[in-house]
């Protein structure tokens, strides 16, 4: 008891952050008025394969978005270097910074920063130079080709697209890498001299990360594993269907928002994360670091178990993690773990691994903002592993006040965010 | 707020497999540059880089090569931690022990070896094992796996400041009292495609890295891995620990003006400077050394003496400020890793390695480089810059530990 008065004393002294902003573009659709209607509405952005030939090769479907044209946001100009994920990650900064009214009216902060999440970067690109160099020969490819295959050049591209003069920074860990980034923003805000962060994920599909996840087994119809289905927390799943699209966020401290105006999603209350490590480890050894992610991310916000409303939960339909996962939820929530609802907007807009740690806090802070709990779609079975309180079939109406985003690499770390509905 | 230590360093340089042998070379003025074995450097201009001649390996030194990243940063983190004594710490809570790491490129020339075979056909040439190689992450989790650490496991990719980011991520998890310690550091080898990158935008010096110089005719690509051990005062304190230095501060900054060009009149690196001045609650006045981005392009070095006579004012003159890139290459993610570590190798030996090739002086690079020579000066601050690609700037400020 003494230590949690301890641990208030000092939250208390420390800033507040809040999110000011959400820019998305997803298989749902672009922008989060179009991104939340059709997650509320369980309309699904699955579908086959266009953007890659995948013929002859098991999985079939993969959220893509659809219907994208990155000069309506930036403009036509300069974009004949980039690779899809910049634009998807700069159109989407684009219009989160337009949603927290930050564009063009003089309120942009000077020293802005940006720090994205991204497991693989410009990864298919990276390899196309590659072979590039051995099948055409290095005298072949121009100095422009460099432009935006590195890992970071996505984010390289939207500090200089647009000026941004504070921290720029790409957190590469795996699945968790946007909640790292998001954790790591709002660290720098509360505890520093930042006062606003550009922060998020971005992922794209391509034939090299398809094959990374199919080839290991990772993809929901590989190895004749059964339908093609994302299916969290469901008997029959059989693992995850591949994701892509930019979520971005802007965090800032609390005053300097109430200071202009600005409408508030959700306040960002904490951070936690652990290595839960590979498969060396056993079940409940996995179980036990990622029921302490969970802790530390509670304990960095202040908060009990006790206080939270929802989980959005990292469930991504994988045999193994969702079993992981619903244990250690369970040994966090206790007793309360009837009263807290389980939600995943995976089914219907991909496991977009770096980035979904972005879409599930974007879809929380909606929810939040709206009193709406998404269905988790395609659960037709609930494993009696799983035993939670799971949104199925149709979203739920529920005030939610205080919220937990969890994100599980299947070989790295968990890492979990605590988000508050902030000031009325 | 807890302080930060270093109690640990581990290095992999082109001039030698420790700590110890990288730094008597450094002194010595020695550089590592060579004909470039890794790959065929025919169809180039430029065939020469420092790559890494031997590592040790559980107690072996080899030289086999091609060494991978991942090689390179076990080598460095292994002696790091041995010379921090942490990994034989009987009250080590490892769930309170970390792993923060940067890298450029992480496992690409897995990938190029792949592929030289394999080229008729892209897809032909995907190998599962050595795609999964390709997320950085594997560097880090490996670290995890091997020294058993339950903490923050983060990959920072910020091209050529990829190291300083990592140990600013680190630090700010100790000073907070998330963590007790992490392992931090970079490492990167020289795949042939970031070679090419540098190659095809004129990047590159063919014979050798000569920072501030005015005849300097850009870099040297060289590989590395340089690993710090970052530990809260208060345990190092309680087990008795030797300590290199303390870490004061950081400043982050972009400079939102180009891709690969840094803006030339060197604002937004002297405001990295600056804020690392501010968050280090120190003046202008008590930096006693600095070890330079100092790649030797003439962009580069240019814009950096610029931002120096920006925060240094009347000193910048006679501050002394080297380059070890002029011995080991730029060893982009693991570049400011290892600088660091010179950072602190400064305070806690009292001589400066020097910027080596030196030959005509620059009325452009206006600055006391510390040429050819090691130098002995006590220093009690120093601050290391590191200026990436793209206008990603980071540095760190070290002191004596008090």
């Amino acid at each position: 008891m003494a230590n949690l008065k301890k641990v208030e004393r000092q939250a208390s002294t420390k800033k507040k952050v809040v999110i000011t902003g959400i820019g998305i573009i997803s298989p749902l659709g672009i922008g989060h008025k179009a991104f939340w209607t059709n997650l509320v509405e369980g309309r699904s952005g699955v579908s086959p394969i266009t953007s890659i030939d995948v013929s002859s090769y098991p999985c079939k479907l993969a959220a893509e978005v659809r219907d994208f044209n990155a000069g309506d946001y930036l403009g036509d100009k300069g974009l004949k270097y980039l690779t899809k994920g910049t634009k998807f990650l700069a159109s989407a900064i684009k219009l989160a910074l337009e949603d927290a009214q930050l564009q063009n009216n003089g309120n942009f902060p000077e020293y802005a920063g940006v720090i994205i999440g991204s497991a693989l970067g410009n990864y298919s690109q990276t390899t196309d130079y590659t072979y590039n160099i051995f099948k055409l020969g290095p005298d072949k490819l121009l100095p422009m080709a460099s432009y935006d295959v590195a890992l970071n050049s996505s984010i390289n591209f939207a500090s200089v697209f647009f000026k941004l003069k504070g921290p720029s920074r790409t957190i590469s860990s795996g699945f968790t890498s946007s909640i790292d980034a998001i954790g790591n923003a709002f660290n720098l805000i509360r505890n520093n001299s930042d006062n606003l962060l550009i922060t998020g994920g971005v992922e794209q599909i391509s034939l090299d990360s398809y094959l990374l996840f199919l080839l290991q087994g990772l993809l929901s119809g590989s190895h004749n594993s059964g339908p093609e289905k994302s299916s969290p927390f469901d008997k029959h799943r059989n693992g995850f269907v591949l994701g892509e699209g930019s979520y971005v966020l802007i965090l800032e401290e609390l005053d300097s928002a109430l200071r202009r105006g600005a409408k508030i999603y959700a306040e960002v209350m904490g951070y936690g994360t652990t290595y839960v490590g590979s498969n060396r480890f056993d079940l409940e050894e996995k179980t036990r670091r990622v029921q302490r992610a969970m802790e530390l991310a509670l304990e960095d916000g202040a908060l009990s178990s006790d206080s939270l409303d929802l989980i959005y939960a990292n469930g991504n339909s994988s045999k193994l993690l969702d079993m992981i996962e619903a244990r250690a939820i369970k040994n966090c929530l206790g007793n309360t773990l009837g009263n807290v609802l389980i939600a995943s907007a995976k089914p219907l807009a991909g496991e977009c691994y770096g980035a979904s740690g972005a879409m599930q806090v974007a879809s929380c802070a909606l929810s939040m903002e709206n009193s709406l709990v998404p269905p988790i779609a395609n659960l037709q079975v609930p494993d009696p592993e799983c035993n939670l309180n799971l949104v199925t079939k149709k979203s739920l109406q529920r005030d939610v006040h205080f919220a937990m985003v969890n994100s599980i690499d299947p070989a790295g770390s968990c890492s979990c965010l605590i988000l508050g509905k902030g000031q009325p | 707020m807890q302080r930060v230590v270093v109690t640990g360093i581990g290095l992999v340089t082109a001039l030698g497999a420790n700590v110890k042998e990288s730094w008597e070379t450094m002194l010595a003025g020695k550089d590592g540059i060579a004909e470039i074995t890794s790959f065929d450097t025919s169809m180039y201009k430029v065939h020469k880089a420092c790559e890494v001649r031997k590592l040790n390996s559980n107690g072996h030194l080899i030289t086999k090569k091609p060494f991978t990243v991942y090689d390179c940063l076990l080598a460095a983190a292994g002696e790091a931690m041995e010379d921090s004594g942490l990994n034989i710490y009987k009250l080590l809570n490892r769930e309170r022990v970390g792993v923060s790491v940067g890298t450029l490129a992480g496992e690409l020339s897995l990938f190029e070896q792949r592929l030289r075979n394999h080229h008729e056909n892209k897809a032909d040439g995907f190998d599962i094992d050595v795609a999964m190689n390709y997320p950085p992450m594997t560097l880090s989790t490996q670290l995890a796996e091997a020294f058993q650490l339950e903490g923050p496991n983060i990959i920072l990719i910020n091209a050529c400041s990829s190291g300083n980011h990592a140990i600013c991520w680190a630090f700010d998890a100790i000073r907070e009292g998330k963590v007790d310690a992490m392992v931090v550091g970079g490492s990167d080898v020289v795949p042939q495609t970031e070679f090419t990158h540098f190659h095809n935008l004129k990047a590159l010096a063919p014979e050798k890295c000569q920072p501030f110089d005015k005849n300097r005719q850009g870099l040297v690509v060289g590989a590395g891995a340089g690993v710090l051990i970052l530990e809260s005062l208060e345990m190092a304190s309680k087990r008795e620990a030797k300590t290199y230095a303390e870490i004061k501060g950081y400043g982050l900054s972009s400079d939102g003006y180009h891709m690969t060009a840094p803006h030339p009149s060197g604002e937004g690196a002297a405001r990295a400077m600056e804020l690392s001045l501010l968050s280090a609650r120190l003046s202008y006045k008590d930096v006693d050394y600095i070890s330079a981005h100092g790649t030797g392009t003439p962009l580069n070095d240019k814009m950096e003496t610029l931002a120096l006579q920006t925060v240094f004012q009347e000193r910048a003159q006679h501050l002394p400020c080297s380059s070890v890139k002029s011995m080991i290459g730029h060893t982009m993610g693991a570049a400011s890793a290892i600088e660091s570590i010179v950072c602190c190798l400064v305070i806690k030996e009292g001589v400066i390695p020097p910027t080596i090739n030196f030959e005509t002086k620059d009325p452009e690079c206006n600055i006391d480089c510390v040429p050819n020579q090691a130098r002995e000066y006590k220093a009690n601050y120093t601050l290391n810059n590191s200026f990436a690609f793209g206008g990603n700037n980071a540095s760190i400020i070290f002191g004596r530990t008090q």
